[in-house]
């Protein structure tokens, strides 16, 4: 992998990233246990280009996405957002974020339940200085653009489907024309033919926008028709990189090979 | 050839808060042979899980039924009657989709072997012997009898419970979702694993999935469910590769493959909601192929040994 | 010009009438607590002898003293003479006043701090689940004592003692869904686009934990009733002379035998009464729970 000296180049960059978890072992000890999730993680994401993450339960990858949120510091190395460290104050991280448009995993728990689906969009836009209308205009847009009527607006998410919710999720990531789209598992909790459909939306959405894309997954063929670039993660290390087609024909790693092997249409 | 499991016109719905009648399985014949492994293949929704239930005698009380379901002669469902007395538990078994669960928290797993095995008369030293000769077969070594259900891995903890089906001594087992929380390269030594106990055994498995390329990979003969019904049942090389029914030649065609072509091919619309009952074809409004007639009119065909539920199915038009 | 009411309300009338129709627990527990209530509301108004009731003019009248229910005095006289049934219906306002300012009060105290706590985690969480745990184990009636020799009886010795043992239960189960509550991406989301903290908890997490949490809140008026009406009866919390229930059952103790009418009624009052709002929580409970739904089908 080339290295580029210093972080403007790039969108995302994350350097040496060890992160984990804290625990409180009891009260009167006050002694915390340090258990590490991802372990010298280094990844570099330009404008445009389209990575996937892939990992299985326990690789680290839900973490990694925390770190790059802004949500998890790390105990060692650092985060570059277009060359701001995130973690370096509040201030710099209040930045970095709007540039980031996140889409969980799980539909059904991404969204209040206590309210419309249009405050649930209305929501990015209120830290930055809109007027009503081009709220308006931006929330029917974006619902637009994900292939919704624009009635859902006024519905609550108990009445939409899992795909509808997915749809909506997305358009929320799209409401502040983010410049890197990040998705975790984005088509795990649907049905084979709802996936296929997002997938495809995804694809073009990133057509008109060419927005960067960080994609966690543990689905190889899903991961394969978003991105161009694959980096693969086992407990908390990365293991491989590089091109799809590189790393499918020319696995380095045992681990990579097995994989890559379970994905092939294979008799028992 | 014996029938192990074979429905009849079965129907069967759920009671929502105000006593209405969801129907999620709807006026479905099927058959399962013995010692074959069946897989019911379909998306979220379509019946797939309470038609397993109903095999495996685990519907809710609030659950209604119609129609025939008779399990190696056996009629446990008729109509709105229904009687496990003497099937459930020992003639069919049920492996639940997160299968710790299925394990009690607070037994070892000798303790959760005995209680089955005690109920077939053996004594503690043959039920120990039998224990340990079925995890063997399992790949799992004596000493996990002495573990609790949280010591040990989920894999085991699924093999596990499997052996606990095996030592009931049923002849049909059902494995709801076995691969779902199962990672990539795990799913195919599951599958593998379920093939042996079938050889080993000779029992009849019944699997639940929506992985259509796992059903054709691990199962001989695969239901394809939509909307409640069985839209295509038959020997699963041929319904995967050759298949009759649009919504299984949509179903194959729709599953992200590695390294193949870029853009994906995909259903417009979506599953319907259960409950929903109408005379013709649940799958017209999504059917590249539809006609005005299927809104009114659909019939079950058989064709080179497979059953159809589509008035013109998709002969003489092949997919790899 | 149509008023547009917040949607909760649609739903929980939708729910009420539901349950009505399915369950006659409900039906009968409604019955009680609506009259009851009715009756606490129109006491002041339609009681036969205020002076009397509310005990303001300490009547020592022997005449009339330790009568038998009578027309003139529908449940009889206590021993001072006054007339029960106004003693007792006053009583009712007098429940219902301290039920819902002991657990409005806690309620918002314990949903307060178990929300934050659970939002906030760390240091907070510890200590409120430490304290939550202390207050706990506290029974009311150990509050009571002190604070009466303190302050004199009163209605705030009452209320006092017992907000300080509850708001406990609803910090408790107020964290407990909160904490699942905060787990939940929407209340990561927002926090994304810069919102500030205060402002997440309130508009998500509190929107979304409060209801379970009034749901609990409301079946324990029954058991909130019994314990204030116990702590009463011992002379802990209101002063002999209120016209409370448990205050009433405790001027009749001493006359039991000669006079059982003014422990008995009061007594009778307070069992109706929790009886009708435990029945309502439990239809509530069983109604809102989807795994207890049943139809018994024909298993032969």
């Amino acid at each position: 992998m080339l290295e580029t000296p210093g972080g403007q180049d790039y969108l995302v960059k994350v350097e040496n990233v060890t992160a984990g978890y804290l625990s409180v072992k009891s009260f009167s000890s006050l002694t915390k246990t340090f258990t590490p999730v991802l372990r010298d993680i280094n990844l570099s994401l330009r404008d445009g280009e389209r990575v996937a993450v892939i990992g299985e339960s326990g690789s680290g990858k839900t973490t990694l996405l925390k770190v790059i949120l802004g949500l998890l510091k790390p105990v060692k190395g650092r985060v570059l957002i277009e060359g701001l460290d995130i973690y370096s104050s509040r201030k710099a991280w209040l930045r970095a974020v709007k540039k980031l448009g996140y889409v969980p995993q799980d539909p059904f728990k991404a969204l209040d339940p206590r309210v419309k689906i249009k405050t649930s969009l209305m929501e990015p836009l209120e830290t930055s200085r809109y007027s009503r209308e081009e709220v308006n205009r931006l929330i029917k847009e974006a619902v637009k653009l994900v292939g919704l009527p624009e009635e859902v607006i006024e519905y609550y998410p108990s009445s939409l489907s899992g795909g509808m919710l997915q749809r909506v999720l997305i358009a929320r990531a799209l409401i502040n024309r983010p410049k890197l789209f990040l998705l975790d598992e984005p088509t795990s909790s649907l049905d084979v033919s709802t996936q296929a459909q997002i997938i495809n939306l995804i694809n073009k959405i990133y057509h008109n926008y060419k927005m960067g894309i960080l994609l966690v997954t543990h689905d190889l063929a899903v991961a394969q028709y978003l991105a161009e670039r694959v980096i693969i993660l086992r407990e908390g290390r990365v293991i491989e990189e590089g091109f799809f087609e590189d790393v499918i024909l020319n696995p380095r790693h045992e681990y990579t090979r097995l994989l890559v092997k379970s994905y092939m249409m294979e008799p028992i | 050839m014996v029938l192990a499991v074979e429905s009849k016109g079965l129907s069967i719905g759920y009671l929502d808060e105000e006593d209405r009648v969801l129907w999620v399985v709807k006026n479905v014949d099927m058959q399962v042979r013995e010692g074959e492994i069946y897989c019911l293949v379909g998306e979220s929704g379509c019946g797939k899980t309470t038609l397993g239930s109903s095999i495996a005698g685990v519907l809710p009380p609030y659950s209604v039924t119609r129609g025939e379901l008779v399990i190696y002669g056996r009629r446990v469902i008729k109509d709105v009657l229904r009687s496990y007395e003497g099937v459930r538990g020992k003639l069919t078994s049920y492996i639940p989709q997160n299968p710790g669960s299925s394990l009690s928290p607070y037994m070892r797993i000798w303790d959760q072997f005995w209680r089955v095995l005690r109920e077939q008369g053996l004594n503690e030293k043959t039920a120990k012997e039998r224990a340990t000769a079925i995890l063997k077969t399992l790949s799992l070594g004596q000493g996990v009898l002495e573990h609790y259900p949280h010591e040990l891995s989920g894999g085991m903890q699924q093999r596990v419970a499997i052996g606990l089906s095996l030592a009931t001594g049923a002849k049909v087992l059902v494995a709801d979702e076995p691969t779902s929380s199962v990672d990539a390269n795990l799913k195919l030594q599951l599958m593998r694993l379920f093939k042996d106990v079938r050889d080993n055994y000779g029992v009849t498995i019944v699997l639940i999935t929506h992985d259509i390329l796992l059903a054709g990979k691990a199962c001989d003969r695969i239901a394809v469910m939509y909307a409640g019904e069985i839209v295509e049942e038959g020997d699963s090389t041929s319904v995967l590769t050759r298949p009759l029914h649009p919504y299984t030649k949509l179903l194959v065609d729709v599953v992200p493959m590695l390294g193949f072509k870029k853009t994906l091919a995909s259903i417009p619309g979506e599953p319907p909601k259960p409950g929903l009952l109408r005379e013709g074809c649940y799958f017209y409004e999504r059917c590249p192929f539809r006609d005005e007639v299927c809104l009114n009119h659909v019939e079950t065909q058989v064709i080179d040994g497979r059953r159809v539920k589509c008035w013109k199915p998709l002969v003489d038009k092949t997919t790899s | 010009m149509t008023i547009r009411l917040p949607t909760w309300i649609g739903s929980a009338v939708f729910t009420v009438k539901r349950v009505w129709k399915r369950r006659v627990r409900f039906r009968v527990g409604l019955i009680i607590v609506s009259a009851i209530t009715l009756l606490a509301i129109l006491s002041p108004f339609i009681v036969p002898y205020p002076s009397e009731g509310w005990g303001l003019i300490p009547l020592n009248n022997t005449n009339v003293s330790g009568q038998p229910p009578s027309l003139n005095h529908l449940f009889g006289t206590d021993d001072k003479g006054r007339d029960l049934f106004s003693r007792v219906l006053l009583g009712s306002s007098t429940a219902l006043l301290q039920i819902v300012l002991v657990v409005g009060v806690s309620l918002v105290i314990g949903l307060t701090l178990g929300v934050l706590a659970a939002y906030y985690k760390g240091l907070v969480e510890y200590s409120l689940n430490y304290l939550i745990e202390v207050f706990l184990a506290l029974p009311a009636i150990l509050i009571a004592i002190p604070l009466k020799m303190a302050f004199g009886p009163g209605l705030h010795v009452i209320i006092a003692s017992m907000v300080l043992t509850w708001w406990a239960w609803y910090g408790r189960v107020a964290s407990v869904y909160a904490r699942s509550v905060c787990e939940m991406d929407y209340v990561v989301i927002p926090k994304l686009s810069g919102l500030p903290g205060y402002k997440i908890v309130v508009r998500h997490v509190l929107r979304n934990v409060s209801p379970p949490v009034i749901v609990q809140a409301v079946t324990d008026f029954g058991s909130v009733l019994l314990e204030a009406s116990a702590i009463n009866f011992l002379g802990f919390g209101l002063p002999p002379d209120y016209p409370d229930w448990g205050v009433i059952a405790q001027n009749g103790l001493y006359y039991i035998t000669k006079m059982p009418w003014i422990s008995l009624i009061p007594g009778f009052f307070i069992m109706v009464t929790a009886l009708g709002f435990s029945m309502i929580g439990d239809a509530l409970r069983d109604e809102l729970d989807p795994k207890l739904r049943r139809r018994w089908r024909l298993w032969f």
